[in-house]
């Protein structure tokens, strides 16, 4: 019997915003527990949640860019219930209206493109942080009441591969919308697997397994692959499948019972009373798309068409917004589009690497290292040397020229006039090199070429010389 | 529906962790008297399960929506000023995950 799974994703993202979305205590991470609260986030009587503007502005963002409809009206419920890691006693959340709803997005799969539909997107409010010990718990609120949007997917995906590439344009969308960090192993982006199996060719869906909070984008293909094969053995055995929530364990590359489900929750939503619905202007919500900025996608396309870039050298520098943003800054100075791509996809990735730093930490300013670029197109210095000088330039925090005059390097020499008299005198003492060559040894090109280079001190533009070279010998 | 009496109510109280005097109880059952009496009026509509909740039965909206500024948050001791047991800055309480 053939199986075919049935997964759907739930993805939480945490919204990068000054402040809470209810309250106006600062959102940041890795604060001092319990130094970023107002009194709401603690549910002190006689607070009243506000909506922060920001966060709806990035709701609508992702949801455009997920190409949904988007709600021109705002409502939000409670979602009830009794646990310590939110004291109201429920989360603010959009159960009946969310504010984006039927998108997609599609995903390349060994070159096929799959649609992915997206049921809802939802704004709602982060719970606090609890960390459980042997026999007791702590709390620390600083997190509770961080904006987060939920994006549900419909169970449209059938693999983890499937699963992973969804994460990844997720992730990408809500990283260059600069909605969120999606950083998945701070919790910024947080995904919620739900996967069946069913007998291939029905369409009614077995039952739901859940695994939570799987933390790396590479997990999630594993956690599924996994759980597609423990559920199959199951099947095969005649065994039932339990609904039940599961955790995936990475050093043993299994997923792990966490709790079995009996019934569905019930969370007795209702509307939020201390929130009015609040209507969104259209030329708000037109303005909220409008400052979006460049997606990834849209990025990919532009490297490709207008800096004529690889596949793959436009994907190194996407991989990372932020070196993305560099290399924009960088073609501002120099049309050199693919040097400036390979110096940062290479020698600044592997600086960036050794000294274990990000990119915007990099001393060497944008418009400092296309100088550099601009030094090599120009023929005025070769790659062992442009070398040397960025070394220099990041050693001493000083500018290319500065560089190059320090490490006493001179400009390379392109006057064919003297190129020629130097080839001249080469051949005139090394015949034998050119009866070589005649002969059909291509090697003595390069060791003409090298006396040239030893005869000007290495200062002669390599590359005119060996065109020159190359023609001497064609016209002997 | 669940019954009202004073023995639920005094439950009630005691897991939210306040008390009151008897005479209070019984105004408080009183009170639930007539509710019940009055959603019990409400059930009998047996469509009831079709209509959209009114919380807000006008059509009151709204626009504003709050600028994303952070102000100064509480101190910690101020805001955990109501734990009973605190560690490292946290509230601490008795484990609530198996």
């Amino acid at each position: 019997m053939e199986f075919e799974p049935v997964i759907g994703l739930e993805i939480h993202v945490e919204l990068k915003t000054k402040s809470k979305m209810f309250s106006s205590a600062p959102s940041v991470y890795g604060k001092e527990p319990n130094t970023q609260i107002m009194p709401l986030d603690m549910a002190f009587p006689g607070t009243l949640p506000t909506v922060n503007k920001e966060a709806v502005i990035y709701a609508i963002r992702v949801s455009n860019a997920l190409h949904m409809k988007i709600d021109n009206e705002l409502h939000f419920d409670r979602k009830n219930y009794f646990y310590s890691d939110l004291p109201k006693g429920y989360q603010i959340t959009q159960n009946l209206r969310p504010i984006g709803i039927d998108g997609y997005l599609t995903i390349d799969i060994n070159g096929e493109t799959r649609k992915i539909e997206i049921e809802r997107l939802h704004i709602e409010e982060d719970t606090c942080k609890q960390i459980h010990f042997n026999d007791f718990t702590l709390l620390n609120y600083n997190r509770a009441g961080t904006p987060l949007v939920e994006i549900v997917s419909r169970p449209d995906m059938r693999n983890g591969l499937e699963a992973m590439k969804y994460v990844e344009k997720i992730r990408s969308i809500v990283v260059y919308s600069d909605v969120s960090d999606g950083k998945m192993e701070e919790g910024s982006l947080r995904c919620d697997v739900n996967i069946s199996l069913r007998e291939k060719g029905t369409t009614t869906f077995g039952t739901k397994v859940e695994i939570k909070n799987i933390n790396s984008i590479s997990y999630i293909q594993k956690a599924i692959d996994f759980e597609i094969e423990r559920q199959t053995k199951l099947l095969l055995a005649g065994e039932k499948i339990a609904q039940e929530t599961r955790r995936y364990d990475s050093d043993k590359n299994e997923t792990i019972l966490m709790r079995v489900k009996t019934d569905a929750v019930d969370y007795k939503y209702f509307p939020e009373d201390n929130i009015l619905p609040i209507k969104l202007s259209d030329e708000f919500i037109k303005d909220a798309i409008a400052s979006c900025p460049e997606l990834m996608e849209d990025k990919l396309h532009r490297y490709k068409q207008d800096y004529h870039l690889s596949e793959y050298d436009a994907s190194l520098l996407l991989a990372n917004k932020d070196v993305s943003t560099y290399f924009d800054e960088v073609v501002k100075y120099t049309n050199n589009f693919k040097l400036a791509a390979n110096w940062i996809n290479v020698d600044v990735a592997s600086y960036l690497n050794k000294n274990f730093i990000e990119i915007n930490d990099f001393k060497l300013k944008a418009k400092d290292l296309a100088d550099l670029i601009n030094l090599i197109d120009k023929n005025e210095v070769n790659s062992n040397q442009a070398r040397n000088i960025f070394s220099k330039m990041i050693e001493d925090d000083i500018s290319a020229k500065e560089a190059k005059e320090k490490l006493g390097i001179s400009s390379q020499i392109s006057d064919v006039d003297f190129v020629k008299n130097l080839i001249n005198e080469v051949f005139s003492e090394n015949e034998d090199a050119i009866i070589s060559y005649k002969e059909g040894k291509g090697r003595a090109l390069g060791f003409l070429v090298g006396q040239v280079m030893k005869k000007s001190k290495g200062r002669v533009n390599p590359k005119l010389t060996t065109e020159l070279v190359t023609e001497e010998l064609e016209r002997r | 529906m669940k019954e009202y009496n004073l023995e639920v109510l005094k439950d009630a109280a005691n897991r939210l962790l306040f008390d009151m005097s008897d005479e209070e109880y019984q105004t408080l059952l009183n009170e639930f008297d007539i509710i019940v009496k009055q959603m019990n009026v409400i059930g009998e509509n047996k469509k009831i399960d079709e209509y959209a909740p009114m919380t807000f039965p006008f059509d009151v909206y709204v626009t504003y929506l709050r600028e994303d500024i952070a102000a100064t948050p509480l101190s910690r001791d101020e805001a955990l000023r109501n734990a009973q047991h605190k560690a490292g800055g946290q509230i601490k309480l008795p484990k609530v995950v198996q």
